[in-house]
């Protein structure tokens, strides 16, 4: 009793704390469970020994299709495989995937932009049709057919996915650049001398890349999704260890005998791409000048 | 400020502590996924078969071709089947009987088939079925050459016309297969008048004898059939006499089995083939489901060893790999106890099947080691073995998509041959005719669907190499065993047959030419008012009998 009434001020004290800051503590939460996930499933990317209890290739015939229990967390697979060691395991490949298709997409779209929107003239013409082009076929579309032309491997399914995003950051990054290479400042130091480059290299670039990274932050759950996709479809990397996509199509199967095989690696992919949109809108907001004065 | 911080704090620490609890929280019982409830339900009596109503039959895949004599696929034969008729039909134990021949003789060098054909029998269009229609359809088989009944005919020379109802079929050697590839489908009786008004859209507008009409093909949809009422030349293994007792006859193509399976459970369709694994159980355990399963004839499941293959030309590296692949493993994780384990090339319904060879190979890691260690293939730092700075590889290659589970086949022998430092790896693709062509394959898995054992002359007979054309996919070439085969496709003597088929069953596991894995089963899902469906020699479903109660 003693404690309890030790402990009222300061029950008191927080109610009388502003809304403001619980409405700052909600929004908070997403980001700091969505960077928990996200620094999670890098742990598991990057040293997935640690995390998982099983190796993933360990076919077990004696416990086939087991549903969720201690001994296997998020169950077992049709081969006796534990779900929860292929998630973990999994996840290397589907990170890379994404990531790297980010990296490719996005320098090749970024570079395409900047210098169509910074030198203009027909060189703009010219890349912006060509974009447009691309524009015209849906990015999955376009990876399915990569795909399905040049054969899986990692690097392909790579650049089949790169190859669907690159138009959007080539128009984001082209639209920054017009606007900015115009303003005053950009013209202040054209009028002092510096050359073209220059002027490029350290105002335009710097003032156009804020929602170029916004773009690629969230491109990288659009693209272990469309991966996934194409795993799932059968055109993805066929390797002894199955990222999510192929353990999801794989257990499509068993859906009504086994829900757990795919249910888990699809709230993986969900789970990391939402994380992924959280931790993407918030840089958005942070980098925006008009909301990061408030 | 400090109470800031402590809430920020505070935030951290319980969204840790939440997340941790979700992510453990998976563990949560999931519910048991398989009642054990069993069905006692015993089989409804036979009662009398109801007349009318429409069957609605999903497939897997679609035929490519309704003509029977241009058709190469399982799948084609299921279909028209229905529509035509053969001149005998072959019963469960291998033997003949009478369909829309009377009688038959063969001579004495058993090169020519004198056949006296029913008199009562009209096609459905109305043409008179007679020797000159037998004969148009062999002209027919001959002249445009193509699919499953090239193969089945043999050595077939000329069909000569007696009278209105005998016929000669004249062979440029002894063939004993003959009598069972004239039974099957893709040798049935079509129409002549047919085959001559629509040419090459024949394959389109079958029209035969059989107990159901052609209505309508919708391309990746559905055929429809209709009841022929004229029907009663039935064949001795049916029970019915007169007409099919169902107005209709449809087949659905749903290659999704997910979609297959479950448009039976919802009543949208009334039957659906190829039954996954994991669902026989759960629809056994139905009391309104029946599975029906029926074995299949011809060469078991199999991978061939590529025997040009550098590596695995080598005896004792194949006989390493067939020790060290545990096939009784594969068979029950992948298939659930549903699929037979095989043990020799061909399934055990055929003539000739060497039952000793069962249970004679038995997984042994230590011997399949040891002779890989003989071999000259010792184990490197990554634990796979190399020998002259050359890696022990085997290229699996694979078809895709995924039937009847052989892809995840593939991802168990490259696990297990793993223990033995063997580096499996996997091309599985739309494309296998790229790679056994240009022989960049160590090992490829096939199957064939036939009534004589006389299906392993086209896989183990020099000459019939795929890059020549065949499917002998081992590029096997030994004189001994050619001989073998040529006698008996040859042989009249059952004894001497069956004598030849068992030293080349032999030969080819002694050898590790082949590894078999499985006798596929022929499923049919459907509720228990569908009565009547039974299957023929090869596993082909019969709808002659079929009626639905209500």
């Amino acid at each position: 009793m003693k404690d309890a009434t030790a402990l009222k001020p300061l029950w008191k004290s927080e109610r009388k704390r502003p809304a403001r800051s619980w409405h700052l503590g909600a929004s908070d939460l997403f980001l700091y469970a969505a960077e928990l996930v996200v620094l999670f499933l890098i742990v598991c990317a990057i040293v997935p020994g640690w995390v998982a209890p099983y190796s993933p290739t360990m076919m077990d015939a004696a416990q086939l299709l087991q549903p969720p229990s201690v001994k296997h967390l998020l169950g077992t697979d049709y081969f006796g495989r534990d779900v929860f060691s292929l998630i973990v395991y999994g996840s290397r490949d589907s990170l890379l995937i994404g990531l790297a298709s980010v990296i490719v997409g996005g320098l090749t779209g970024g570079i395409l932009g900047a210098f169509s929107g910074y030198i203009g003239g027909w060189i703009d013409q010219v890349i912006m049709r060509i974009i447009e082009v691309l524009m015209t076929i849906p990015g999955i579309l376009l990876a399915l057919a990569i795909a399905a032309a040049i054969g899986p491997s990692l690097i392909n399914v790579v650049l089949a996915i790169a190859a669907g995003t690159i138009p959007r950051y080539a128009r984001v990054m082209r639209s920054q650049v017009l606007s900015v290479k115009n303003r005053a400042f950009v013209t202040a130091s054209r009028s002092i001398g510096s050359t073209g480059f220059r002027i490029f290299r350290k105002h335009v670039l710097p003032n156009s890349l804020a929602p170029f990274l916004v773009m690629a932050t969230i491109g990288i759950g659009t693209s272990i999704l469309t991966g996934s996709g194409l795993s799932f479809l059968g055109l993805g990397v066929i390797k002894e260890i199955p990222d999510w996509g192929t353990v999801l199509a794989q257990g499509r199967g068993y859906l009504t005998v086994a829900w757990w095989i795919c249910t888990f690696p699809g709230l993986a992919i969900a789970l990391f791409v939402l994380a992924i949109n959280i931790i993407g809108d918030r840089l958005r907001d942070k980098l925006d000048p008009r909301k990061s004065g408030a | 400020m400090k109470r800031q911080r402590f809430i920020k704090w505070a935030t951290y620490v319980s969204l840790t502590t939440a997340l941790t609890l979700v992510l453990a929280g998976c563990a949560a019982k999931g519910g048991e996924a398989t009642s054990s409830t069993d069905s006692s339900a015993a089989a409804p009596a036979v009662a009398k078969p109801v007349e009318g109503g429409e069957l609605t039959y999903a497939l897997a895949t679609s035929p490519d071709t309704l003509d029977p004599g241009a058709s190469g696929f399982a799948v084609s034969h299921r279909v028209f089947r229905n529509i035509t008729d053969s001149l005998v039909v072959q019963l469960q134990d291998g033997s003949f009987q009478p369909w829309l021949a009377t009688e038959w003789t063969k001579s004495e060098d058993g090169k020519t088939y004198t056949f006296k054909l029913r008199q009562d029998v009209k096609f459905q269009d109305g043409t008179p079925f007679n020797a000159a229609a037998v004969k148009a359809n062999f002209d027919h088989i001959t002249t445009s050459a193509r699919g499953q009944a090239k193969s089945l005919i043999g050595p077939f020379e000329s069909a000569e016309v007696v009278d209105d109802y005998t016929i000669k079929l004249i062979l440029s050697q002894p063939f004993e297969p003959f009598l069972s590839g004239l039974s099957s489908a893709f040798l049935g009786i079509s129409s002549p008048q047919a085959i001559q008004q629509y040419g090459d859209q024949y394959g389109k507008h079958p029209v035969g004898t059989g107990p159901f009409k052609f209505v309508s093909w919708t391309e990746n949809d559905e055929i429809a059939l209709e009841k022929n009422p004229d029907y009663n030349w039935g064949p001795p293994t049916a029970d019915n006499r007169g007409p099919s007792h169902l107005d209709k006859l449809t087949f659905k193509i749903v290659p999704e089995e997910a979609t297959r399976i479950g448009s039976v459970q919802s009543g949208q369709l009334l039957a659906a083939e190829a039954v996954p694994p994991q669902n026989i159980a759960a629809l056994k355990n139905d009391p309104q489901f029946q599975v029906d399963q029926a074995i299949t004839n011809g060469t078991a499941f199999s991978l061939y060893f590529n025997l040009k293959s550098d590596i695995w030309s080598d005896i004792k590296a194949r006989q390493a790999v067939q020790l060290a692949v545990d096939v009784d493993t594969i068979v029950k994780t992948l298939y659930l106890g549903t699929y037979d384990r095989a043990w020799s090339s061909i399934t055990p319904g055929l003539l000739g099947y060497d039952a000793s060879l069962e249970n004679k190979i038995k997984p042994d890691l230590d011997k399949a080691n040891q002779l890989l260690d003989e071999a000259g293939w010792k184990k490197g730092a990554d634990g796979i073995r190399e020998k002259d700075g050359k890696k022990l590889i085997l290229r699996y290659l694979d078809g895709s998509p995924n039937r009847e589970k052989r892809n995840d086949i593939a991802a168990i022998v490259q696990q297990q041959l793993k223990a033995i430092g063997v580096n499996v790896t996997l091309n599985i693709t739309k494309d296998t005719s790229t790679p056994l062509k240009e022989g960049n394959f160590d090992l490829f898995g096939n199957s064939q669907v036939k009534a004589d054992p006389d299906v392993m002359r086209s896989i183990f007979q020099s000459g019939k190499e795929y890059a020549n054309g065949g499917t002998n996919w081992s590029n096997l070439s030994d004189p001994e065993i050619d001989k073998l085969l040529d006698l008996g496709s040859e042989e009249s003597d059952l004894e001497k047959r069956k004598e030849a088929y068992t030293k080349i069953q032999q030969y080819l596991i002694d050898h590790a030419v082949i590894l078999p894995i499985y006798v596929f089963p022929y499923t049919v899902a459907h509720p228990k008012t569908v009565e009547g469906l039974k299957f023929d020699l090869l596993g082909y479903p019969q709808f002659y009998d079929v009626s639905i109660h209500k």
